[in-house]
């Protein structure tokens, strides 16, 4: 058993971890991201089991918070993500004589796929994030920045089926207005549901000049995360990651390599390095900035139509 | 936008504009069917020829058949030195007025886009004495930008077929090309534009690939009406290839891990060159290689409005009639017969794809081998076609 003084120093420990973590909650949305939580704790001592309820969950926010993180990076939830490689299918299909070295092949095609949904996709989450309020441009922005209908119609997909997630099973939870100190959270709470509305009223509908709104994932996905308390440095960094494991996963469907090693690349310090710093680069990038940095990609998504079998959307 | 509407036509050498590569062009369709530049302005190092239209379009039948379309004004796009110069700042504004039709080229070849040379930088910053109390603007300086605003009357049209951008080595450049669209009008009424942008890796004959450290090009799409002043963005095209040599702070070092590699004629010819390593001027790394690999000339062709929906549809119908990629399941091995390469659309190296976006845009994006490959598969199609021709002309493909 501990004794009393070590104790003392732990509880007070947890309680500036709990303070931390609250101050960079609240840190300016300009500032440089910071790793994410387990990134940075790793030379914290472990808290004793009994102190763990007291201490480290001893914040509701940081519990809730944490809970909603794991909700959301879990390949469980219904968004349908295995049905989309991102081009992978398609890149496969157009580098067969790299297929002598399908793991440096597939490397590359990973860190180019991880550059580019950065610097096309991440620019509109951080902004969800940032301006809830905003979906409804982000939303037509996004649109129009999406050059082929097949990302388009994947990010169309997955984003409404987050709206139904949101609206079927975390609204319940997540919704309530006392539940969260951030006005932002409500902001993004009703913006949600403003969007879902206007969504539904307009299927279907599309003018010349005048289109209705499509829900593509990207600023969705920044919404809800900020309406579920998640920090702006989680948000993000969850994107690119569950990014990553669809890609991963779609590799391993398309026997590009096991289960294994597919888990090995994702528990990677490589892989954490690229998403870290692909995040660093674009966190200050405005939505009007973003863009394509790897063209030969949009060719691949693009082409992805003319496969003559296909296993996935995109 | 605020010019008098009854303007009486100004002289270009009046010197109407202050900052130097500034362009101003008003095309007007003057009673009965007369299209006229009513303003044509520009500083150098910019230069604006316009040509007389000597072709007139043969309508046709099905499209526009109540009015007779105006003939196109040709407008060649020129720069002194044909090329852009590390701080240049090209800004080109063009008015079409309600059923004018423009062309716009590049007659001088591919815009040149010359390289940033540290010796000039530190010139400019010892004349300005800048360097140590702005470092934060030391890349926006000397990097060669070009703006182009386009806004196109209802009915009117615009052909923008350019020669691509050569980023010489080392160069920067950034490039905003904006087109509004009147938003009130609808189905044959609405404005028509057709614009190219494309960028090769340099000059092959040098041996650059792809070793500029910047190049940017963002193509936007607007519809604004005038009634209420609201605009809404349509279309968004944006290519961003940066080498990303330009640190964001000086923790950064962590992406410089793939290692600076130069092809040995590179290190050769900077050791003669410039034997002290230049601060700021990072050794050339591969990055935008990797990125376009296996291409040497990315490009977009944007096609919109009642003039070129039979090139879109054409090209639609071309992309999705080629032939399937991967008749076998790629996992297997045993795929040996000859399948068709990537794309044998008569030319075995150009890959692209052709999407109708949203609005009915028809976007268009590919990837060749080099330039001339890019241009003859491009000019062979829209010569195919033909509808650009009949429109405005053989000399609306002179670039291509």
């Amino acid at each position: 058993m501990l004794d009393q003084p070590t104790q003392d120093l732990q509880l007070e420990i947890s309680q500036l971890e709990a303070r931390l973590h609250d101050l960079r909650s609240q840190l300016d949305v300009t500032a440089l991201p910071t790793p994410p939580s387990s990134y940075a704790d790793n030379k914290t001592q472990w808290s004793a089991p009994s102190d763990m309820y007291n201490n480290k969950f001893q914040s509701e926010d940081v519990r809730s918070s944490l809970h909603a993180l794991l909700l959301l990076s879990d390949s469980a939830l219904p968004l349908g993500s295995f049905a989309y490689s991102s081009g992978l299918e398609s890149y496969l299909a157009h580098n067969k004589p790299l297929r002598t070295n399908p793991s440096a092949s597939f490397h590359r095609f990973l860190k180019l796929s991880i550059a580019s949904i950065a610097s096309t996709s991440l620019p509109y989450v951080l902004a969800g994030y940032r301006h809830p309020e905003t979906l409804d441009t982000l939303d037509n922005d996004l649109d129009a920045s999406t050059p082929c209908i097949v990302a388009q119609r994947a990010s169309v997909a997955q984003g409404r089926a987050l709206i139904g997630v949101w609206e079927r099973s975390f609204r319940g939870s997540f919704a309530a207005p006392t539940r969260n100190t951030d006005t932002g959270a409500q902001v993004s709470v009703t913006s949600i549901e403003e969007f879902a509305d206007s969504l539904k009223a307009t299927l279907g509908e599309d003018d010349e000049y005048d289109m209705g709104p499509k829900g593509h994932f990207a600023p969705l996905w920044g919404v809800v995360c900020r309406a579920m308390g998640l920090d702006l440095q989680q948000t993000a960094y969850i994107f690119i990651l569950n990014h990553a494991k669809a890609v991963l996963s779609a590799a391993v469907r398309a026997s590009v390599m096991g289960p294994y090693q597919a888990q090995n690349i994702l528990a990677s310090q490589s892989l954490q390095q690229t998403m870290m710093a692909r995040i660093k680069r674009e966190w200050n990038t405005q939505v009007e900035e973003a863009g394509q940095v790897v063209p030969a990609l949009d060719l691949w998504v693009g082409r992805h139509e003319l496969l003559y079998s296909r296993i996935f959307n995109s | 936008m605020r010019r008098q509407p009854a303007m009486p036509i100004r002289s270009p050498f009046e010197s109407s504009i202050a900052k130097p590569g500034q362009g101003h062009v008003v095309l007007s369709l003057l009673p009965p069917n007369n299209p006229t530049l009513t303003t044509l302005t520009y500083k150098y190092p910019l230069k604006l020829v316009p040509r007389a239209p000597g072709f007139v379009p043969t309508p046709d039948p099905e499209v526009l058949s109540d009015e007779c379309p105006s003939r196109p004004v040709h407008l060649y796009l020129l720069t002194y030195g044909g090329g852009l110069l590390p701080g240049d700042h090209i800004e080109v504004t063009i008015e079409l007025e309600p059923r004018t039709r423009m062309v716009v080229t590049t007659p001088q070849g591919s815009t040149k886009i010359f390289k940033t040379d540290p010796s000039a930088d530190s010139s400019f910053n010892v004349i300005k004495g800048h360097r140590n109390k702005l470092p934060a603007n030391e890349h926006i300086s000397d990097m060669s930008q070009q703006s182009l605003d386009v806004k196109i009357g209802r009915q009117a049209a615009l052909c923008y077929l350019p020669d691509p951008s050569v980023p010489y080595k080392n160069s920067r450049y950034a490039q905003v090309q904006t087109f509004t669209v009147d938003a009130s009008a609808k189905g044959d009424q609405r404005s028509s534009l057709c614009v190219l942008d494309w960028v090769t890796q340099g000059r092959t004959s040098r041996g650059e690939n792809w070793n500029f450290r910047f190049w940017k090009g963002r193509n936007e799409v607007w519809a604004t009406d005038a009634k209420s002043g609201k605009s809404r963005l349509l279309l968004r095209d944006s290519v961003i290839l940066d080498d990303e040599s330009e640190a964001l702070d000086d923790s950064d070092s962590e992406e410089e891990t793939g290692g600076p590699i130069e092809s040995g004629l590179n290190s050769h010819s900077n050791r003669a060159e410039t034997p002290p390593p230049q601060p700021g001027l990072l050794p050339l790394n591969e990055i935008i290689q990797e990125r376009t690999r296996p291409h040497g000339v990315v490009g977009t062709l944007i096609l919109s409005g009642p003039v070129f929906d039979k090139l879109g549809a054409f090209l639609l119908h071309q992309f999705t009639s080629q032939p399937r990629i991967g008749s076998r399941n790629w996992s297997s091995n045993s795929s040996t017969a000859p399948e068709p390469s990537l794309s044998t659309n008569g030319d075995g190296h150009v890959t692209w794809t052709a999407a109708r976006v949203r609005a009915g845009f028809v976007l268009v994006k590919f990837g060749a081998k080099d330039f001339e490959t890019a241009k003859h598969w491009l000019g062979g199609l829209l010569r195919e076609e033909g509808s650009i021709i009949r429109e405005f002309g053989e000399e609306a493909l002179f670039c291509l």
